[in-house]
């Protein structure tokens, strides 16, 4: 066994401590005076405890924990996810970029050869690549890590602390003062008036210690236990059924399926609702709303509510159960089952019908309009002319994006999606007369020749979308309080001292004080006290040095 | 705490996190769309026909292997390969399979356009999937993209582009084996 892996016997005060131990826990003599020295040089911070990770390395896993408690390696992993969440801001987010959009051809087409590597490396949806996912998780082990390995001998310390000091423990703290003249009876009148300052007071013989406010020296180990929740609490959000956030893309009227509920719940939106403020309210706005274009007050949708009662078999017809009706705002989600249905906005650029009206050679409108749904074009109808003539009208074919004739003479689409649409309707009159027309947007061909009856486009009528965003976040109550304990962490540790104060009565009064922070306030809090029994000052002896430094 | 105490409590946390990071990296790419690959069971589905009739996966694999063609009016090499689709299921003449076709989002206005322009009947089962619920669950990307689903209802083959007629063969091969 090398010596750094022996117990050490205080040759003061006979305690065993640990391996590594620099101050004997019970007396406080400097039993390890060259221990590591470069490495700890403030002896008092973790109260002269041995570090574990300082101490012994032999297995793999001890390895990888050593390497984990490291500080500096703690802070190249904050480093490296700082720059990363830095290079994750240079350009747009994949949930950022045109929804359908081939992400890799995206970054490619607009960013070049960097937006490819961006693309590659992950950094287009940085917070769900493996590697941030792992920096995150190596960020967990070295919190965990780094803070076993330093509270856990501190607590030691700090629990097993004995009330007797080495004299030289005494004169090692920053602030002393040893005054010979005192009497027993003053130093006893001493402790009581510090214990009225919430000091608990241990005795042992003809010595004190005086302790208050230890919780201070927990506070980072406080607040890391905040950070490993929010870690832990940010990982579950990639489990199943733990964290949704969908986009629902409501046509006024139809009824969708909910995405990522297992076809379990569907929506109809039966009313979307855009208002607009009043200009001429009364209202002291109406000034500043003169000068805008028509201005929301209100986006809503309403919506029935339904679950699906079948099996979920994909692609089967629902069988849906009207459970509940839902005003939709800004704001109000309608909530079920641990989801959130909110506004998000409205789209109305899809074309949804158009409408068309009978023409004579001399452009003289014949017929009543009549209207195509281009999602679901009816294929025969009749409608009624101006002089009691009706009209057969026949859909013969349909391209909702159109782009060729095909060599069958129907009409070919470029995608299903209603973008550019064509027809070619059959009109027949009461004598049975049939012609055919081409009618394209600003453009009606007649196929055969001579028409009496031109069928002319009058309008287009777009669809309103309701766009709503369906959430749910089980994870957000662990996020929130591993928040909270992380905040209440930093108050403890930033705003709670630790100060302890040893007395001895052996010869006069001793007394030495340590304090995590602010000696200026322990000294005034000492001295306040030793003014009035005339037992003379402490000086806080950092500031001595640094005071007397100032003079030059 | 003794040796043998920090050795299970450093062993447990290192554990523990790996663990948790595997998981959520696990999660977090098998929720990613993967497309459908051979070796893969065939997700079950129910369509409407363009006859009105229901179409469901899993009765038809009972007793005959199935071969999926998810295809669209608007895609040429669809248009192209349907006749030939059609030829090698009637000339077949088999009770082993049969293939299935999944009309992408259209409507039977659209479909029967098409049909009526071929020169010949189509006598395949033309299957729609309007919101393309079965198309997203098969995370089908181009089209024409064909599948072919043995009896056990694993997927045996699978192609995404235009079939040959020898290609068309080896998936009727492949399903009635």
């Amino acid at each position: 066994m090398s010596k750094e892996n022996e117990y050490i016997e205080c040759p003061h005060c006979g305690h065993v401590n640990p391996p590594g131990t620099q101050l004997c826990q019970s007396c406080g003599l400097l039993i390890n005076d060259d221990y590591d020295k470069k490495k700890i040089k403030d002896v008092m911070r973790y109260d002269g405890s041995a570090v574990r990770s300082k101490v012994k390395s032999s297995s793999l896993f001890d390895k990888i924990w050593i390497f984990f408690t490291s500080i500096r390696n703690g802070v190249i992993i904050i480093a490296l996810i700082a720059i990363a969440s830095a290079i994750g801001t240079i350009l747009p987010q994949e949930y950022f970029i045109p929804v359908g959009v081939d992400a890799a051809d995206y970054y490619k087409e607009h960013y070049g050869t960097f937006g490819t590597l961006y693309y590659n490396l992950g950094f287009h949806n940085l917070y769900s690549s493996w590697w941030f996912l792992l920096l995150n998780a190596m960020l967990a082990l070295s919190i965990i890590a780094a803070s076993i390995d330093r509270g856990v001998p501190l607590f030691k310390s700090l629990k097993n602390q004995g009330v007797k000091k080495h004299p030289s423990y005494y004169k090692r703290q920053r602030i002393y003062l040893h005054n010979e003249e005192a009497s027993k009876d003053d130093v006893e009148s001493l402790v009581k008036d510090l214990e009225k300052k919430r000091y608990k007071v241990r005795k042992e013989e003809n010595s004190y210690l005086l302790e208050k406010g230890r919780l201070s020296r927990y506070g980072p180990y406080i607040n890391h236990t905040g950070l490993i929740i929010l870690l832990i609490g940010s990982m579950l959000r990639f489990f199943p059924g733990m964290y949704l956030d969908e986009l629902v893309y409501a046509p006024e009227g139809e009824t969708v399926k909910l995405p990522g509920t297992d076809s379990k719940y569907y929506i109809k939106n039966d009313e979307f609702i855009i208002d607009t403020y009043d200009k001429d309210a009364g209202t002291v706005f109406d000034k500043s709303l003169e000068n805008q274009e028509a201005l929301a007050s209100n986006y809503q949708t309403n919506i029935t509510f339904y679950e699906n009662e079948t099996s979920d078999i994909v692609g089967s017809e629902p069988e849906l159960k009207e459970v509940d009706r839902a005003e939709i705002k800004v704001n109000h989600p309608f909530k079920f089952d641990g989801y959130h249905l909110y506004q998000s906005s409205f789209d109305n650029s899809a074309m949804k019908s158009m409408t068309f009206e009978i023409q004579d050679d001399d452009g003289n409108v014949i017929s009543e309009p009549f209207e195509i749904n281009l999602k679901d074009p009816e294929e025969e109808f009749t409608i009624k002319g101006t002089d009691n003539t009706d009209f057969d009208i026949r859909l013969r074919a349909y391209a909702p994006d159109f782009l060729e004739i095909g060599s069958n003479g129907g009409l070919i689409s470029q995608t299903p999606v209603p973008r550019n649409p064509a027809f070619i309707f059959e009109v027949k009159d009461n004598d049975n007369n049939e012609e055919y027309s081409l009618i394209q947007i600003q453009d009606t061909t007649e196929i055969t020749e001579d028409n009496m009856y031109n069928v002319k486009f009058v309008s287009m009528e777009n669809e309103m979308s309701s766009v709503l965003t369906l959430k749910k976040d089980k994870t957000l109550f662990l996020i929130a309080s591993g928040f909270i304990i992380f905040l209440i962490g930093v108050f403890i540790g930033s705003y709670v001292n630790h100060r302890r104060i040893w007395i001895n009565s052996d010869n006069g009064l001793t007394l030495a004080a340590h304090t995590n922070r602010n000696y200026y306030s322990i000294s005034k809090e000492i001295n306040e006290i030793l003014e009035k029994r005339n037992l003379g000052e402490v000086v806080d002896s950092d500031s001595k040095v640094h005071d007397e430094r100032m003079k030059g | 705490m003794n040796k043998k105490a920090r050795n299970i409590l450093r062993i447990t946390i290192i554990v523990g996190i790996v663990i948790l990071t595997a998981a959520t990296l696990w999660f977090n790419f098998s929720s990613k769309n993967q497309s459908t690959k051979v070796g893969d069971t065939a997700i079950d589905f129910k369509l409407k026909t363009t006859d009105g009739e229901d179409v469901h996966l899993y009765d038809v694999t009972k007793d005959k292997g199935v071969i999926l063609n998810f295809w669209g009016t608007w895609c040429k090499p669809c248009r192209e390969e349907m006749p030939d689709l059609n030829e090698a299921y009637v000339t077949a003449d088999n009770d082993d399979f049969v293939i299935i076709t999944v009309n992408v989002s259209e409507n039977s206005q659209q479909i029967n356009q098409f049909l009526s322009g071929l020169p010949e009947e189509i006598s395949l089962p033309m299957a729609m999937d309007k919101d393309r619920s079965v198309t997203q669950e098969y995370n089908v990307g181009p089209l024409p993209t064909t599948i072919a689903v043995d009896k056990n209802n694993k997927i045996v083959k699978k192609q995404e582009y235009q079939l040959t007629k020898e290609d068309i063969q080896d998936f009727i091969n492949e399903v009635t084996d």
